[in-house]
């Protein structure tokens, strides 16, 4: 069996048969360059641009760096503890830990409240199922800047929310600054976003999943009397229980890593009541607060260590899942 | 299922679908609305109808050239994406080599890396290397993000492709490369449409990046220039809608055209 080296252009010479004349472990060699030719561009990329900066971001938490000055200044552990313990920063960061902790519990939590209900009301339906799976999924595909600033305007003081509110007579609900201008709806009106944006993942998951259920054991519950909501607690709820677990995990790492929402739409504030730890790690990045490069890469990490661990959570359910099959 | 279960289904599937639809019934509105409508009337029909936001936008904005440097920023990144794993996941799926398992297990735990770890890390990188305010300095860490996702997608599409086609071209006397070129690649089409799709849609909204790497005007893309129009002091809001809505178009457009794609990707993605 001859393998080419990879030359675009490679001319059909050599038959197959004539190569195996050569010896078994040239011919392994070739193989293995052949290979390793096919992931080199990937390969290179990925050393570069993956690599390269997640050991660059780890070796630079552990140093002291403004961003301009020749060299890095070695300090060990001392910005992990500064994330901790700073008179200054610590409490900032312990109010970012706590906003970002009720987001990993609202947006799971939501989602499935949501997507579960709609995803069975669509999957008992036969007319317009694909129309409406085509609209509801709209608000996954288009999540960006578009979709920030779209709400950004139904939120403003004197936009359609409010204006909605005051018409059916609940102006004390309207606040005067508008949903994100307000402490105290800030982060409700965020999270309302992201929960929006997210519902379509839930929907097409539970929608697969339901699919894949027995129709004979639906139709079983219901020939014993079985109620919609005691086939939804009983029979439903049970057997999607691992892609509940996976979306759990899906929005609890959205919830964790995610922050252009944030910054497009409140910029953390008003007084840092939106403020998320990857838009804290943002600021402290690119930010005013930029004085210390090491810092941003202390916080970032640690970041990456809780989504690693909601990953490997993930797996093992994933595992177990495999195994009861 | 009963006749009331039914009706109570319809119901909440028809309420959703206001829900899913009222931001972009908004900001379709709020575009045609003149200044003093757009946020004094609370009725989405435009009293006034006018393309007024959208001749300013395109007048204050220097619109062409936003939209030319998004397109070329998704251009490249798309090429680049579908020249580089699709030749990578060939490798993982078709040839067998030593640490094959290793490598292939070091690319794809590379989606546990949050983007935010390693933001501050690239746009340094991108400094040094001289690609910062350039399209590369978005386009090569774009498609390296997209790596795991599009080499699990088409890794496992290559896996399902017979053998026997393999060992056949290989009896014609093609080379790897050829069967790749002429066989593989032809047959994984709709996976390559796939992961094409999703980040289309990726780079064209992307503006985390660009926001941290590009300086001078002539470079920015369609989000910053979104951005721009927000920060001025007196938000112009059917502007900033009527800019919205140029950006959210061709997503909606494609994916529509598309959805299937999408749709199949995202399970595979969520799966892998």
């Amino acid at each position: 069996m001859a393998t080419r080296v990879e030359v675009p252009e490679a001319p059909r010479d050599l038959p197959a048969r004539g190569a195996t004349k050569r010896s078994p472990a040239l011919r392994r060699v070739r193989r293995w360059l052949t290979a390793y030719a096919f992931l080199a561009p990937a390969i290179a990329l990925f050393a570069v641009f993956g690599v390269y900066t997640v050991v660059y971001g780890f070796l630079l938490s552990f140093n002291n760096w403004n961003g301009l000055a020749p060299h890095w200044t070695w300090v060990g552990l001392q910005n992990f503890k500064t994330l901790v313990s700073d008179e200054i920063i610590g409490p900032q960061v312990r109010k970012s830990v706590g906003i970002t902790a009720i987001v990993m519990v609202a947006l799971p939590t939501l989602v499935v409240a949501i997507s579960l209900p709609l995803a069975f009301a669509l999957n008992s339906i036969r007319r317009f199922q694909t129309a409406l799976r085509t609209i509801y999924f709209l608000p996954y595909v288009t999540f960006g800047i578009a979709i920030f600033y779209a709400w950004r305007f139904m939120y403003d003081p004197d936009g359609v929310v409010n204006a909605t509110l005051r018409a059916i007579g609940l102006d004390r609900l309207a606040p005067l600054d508008g949903f994100l201008g307000s402490t105290s709806t800030a982060l409700p009106a965020t999270i309302a976003v992201l929960v929006w944006a997210s519902v379509p993942l839930g929907i097409l998951l539970y929608l697969t999943g339901l699919q894949t259920i027995d129709q004979s054991l639906l139709e079983a519950a219901r020939l014993e009397g079985a109620g919609v909501l005691m086939l939804l607690r009983r029979v439903v709820w049970p057997l999607l229980a691992p892609i509940t677990a996976l979306l759990v995990i899906i929005m609890m790492r959205e919830a964790l890593q995610g922050f252009a929402l944030f910054l497009l739409m409140t910029n953390g504030g008003p007084l840092e009541s939106t403020n998320v730890l990857g838009l804290e790690t943002y600021t402290l990045s690119f930010g005013a607060r930029s004085t210390n490069l090491g810092l941003a890469s202390a916080l970032g990490w640690s970041l990456f260590v809780v989504a690693l661990i909601l990953s490997l959570i993930n797996l093992r359910l994933l595992r177990s899942r495999t195994q009861v099959r | 299922m009963g006749r009331i279960a039914k009706g109570v289904a319809l119901a909440v599937l028809t309420a959703y679908v206001v829900v899913s639809l009222y931001p972009f019934v908004w900001m379709a509105s709020g575009a045609f609305k003149d200044r003093r409508d757009v946020l004094q009337s609370a009725s989405p029909v435009p009293d006034h109808p006018s393309l007024g936001a959208f001749r300013d936008v395109w007048r204050d904005l220097d619109f062409p050239r936003l939209l030319f440097n998004s397109a070329r920023i998704t251009v490249l990144d798309i090429v680049l994406i579908l020249f580089v794993f699709p030749l990578a996941a060939y490798a993982f799926a078709v040839l067998r080599f030593p640490g094959r398992r290793l490598l292939y297990l070091a690319f794809v735990a590379a989606l546990l890396v949050p983007g935010i770890t390693v933001l501050l890390p690239l746009v340094i990188l991108d400094t040094k290397l001289g690609l910062a305010d350039t399209p590369w300095a978005i386009v090569f860490p774009l498609a390296n993000a997209a790596g795991p996702v599009a080499v699990l997608l088409l890794k496992s599409y290559f896996e399902a492709i017979p053998r026997e086609l393999h060992e056949a071209a290989r009896l014609d006397g093609y080379g790897e490369l050829r069967i790749y070129r002429k066989v593989y690649y032809p047959l994984a089409r709709p996976a390559l449409i796939t992961v094409a799709v999703l980040n289309v849609v990726a780079s064209w909204n992307e503006y985390v990046l660009p926001s941290v790497t590009i300086n001078s005007p002539g470079q920015r893309t369609l989000p910053l220039g979104l951005q721009n129009l927000l920060s001025t002091n007196v938000v112009q809001w059917n502007q900033v809608m009527a800019a919205a809505l140029i950006l959210v178009v061709p997503v909606i457009v494609m994916y529509v055209l598309l959805q299937r794609y999408v749709t199949d990707g995202l399970r595979g993605a969520v799966k892998g």
